[in-house]
């Protein structure tokens, strides 16, 4: 696989909310996300936020006990959708 | 990690700004990075010149200084510091005082440069509550 093709790689894992995405696991989030190469976005129904945004992650006013998709795009997508995931599974 | 980009907190009052403060630090913020410059220099509702330029220092640490301030004068106030002591990495923002201060600080905390802890603040402007 080319190194161009590599770098398209896309990863997404559904994730169940222990509790509302609200300002403290957004905050996590945001810096969970900017450890990694790739773009992860956060899509909550029919709503899309970039994982670095973590007004916009707070916007999507996703609540405990709803799922979560995480998409990662780019060269290390699978780590950085692993990593969120617990981080999210992990919030109070 | 290179040092954060700094956030002083402009406002009318030392109890808004110290009160913001204590939010971005629960949401991720750095504290050493995060100064306030409320109320005038006796503690009176207002702007004051001098606790703007001391809470620049404070945050100063190389990868630049980000003001965001509450409203009315402390836009003046704040410009005329900035006037008076030209920097092109220390700059005042045009965004909303809570919403923006936390977009910022949270981004800024994560080691980014002052450009996007700047972006951060701005977008704050277009994201809805609701």
């Amino acid at each position: 696989m080319s190194e161009s093709s590599e770098e398209l790689t896309i990863h997404e894992t559904i994730v169940l909310l222990p509790a509302h995405l609200h300002a403290r696991p957004a905050g996590a989030l945001v810096q969970a996300a900017a450890r990694f190469k790739s773009t992860v976005e956060v899509v909550y129904g029919d709503r899309t936020a970039n994982a670095r945004g973590v007004l916009a992650v707070m916007s999507l006013g996703a609540l405990a006990g709803t799922y979560v998709l995480l998409r990662a795009t780019g060269p290390d997508a699978e780590q950085a959708v692993t990593t969120l995931a617990e981080v999210l599974t992990n919030a109070q | 990690m290179a040092e954060p980009v700094g956030i002083v907190l402009v406002s009318h009052s030392a109890g808004l700004a110290t009160g913001l403060k204590e939010m971005l630090l629960q949401l991720g913020g750095d504290a050493a990075a995060v100064a306030t410059a409320g109320g005038t220099d006796d503690g009176r509702i207002g702007t004051s010149y001098q606790r703007i330029l001391d809470a620049i220092a404070a945050v100063d640490r190389g990868a630049g200084v980000l003001l965001l301030t509450d409203l009315g004068s402390a836009v003046l106030t704040a410009r005329a510091v900035l006037a008076d002591h030209p920097r092109d990495d220390v700059q005042l923002v045009d965004a909303p005082f809570v919403e923006g201060a936390v977009a910022a600080a949270v981004i800024a905390a994560t080691g980014a440069d002052l450009a996007s802890v700047r972006a951060a603040a701005e977008e704050a402007r277009d994201v809805r509550k609701l």
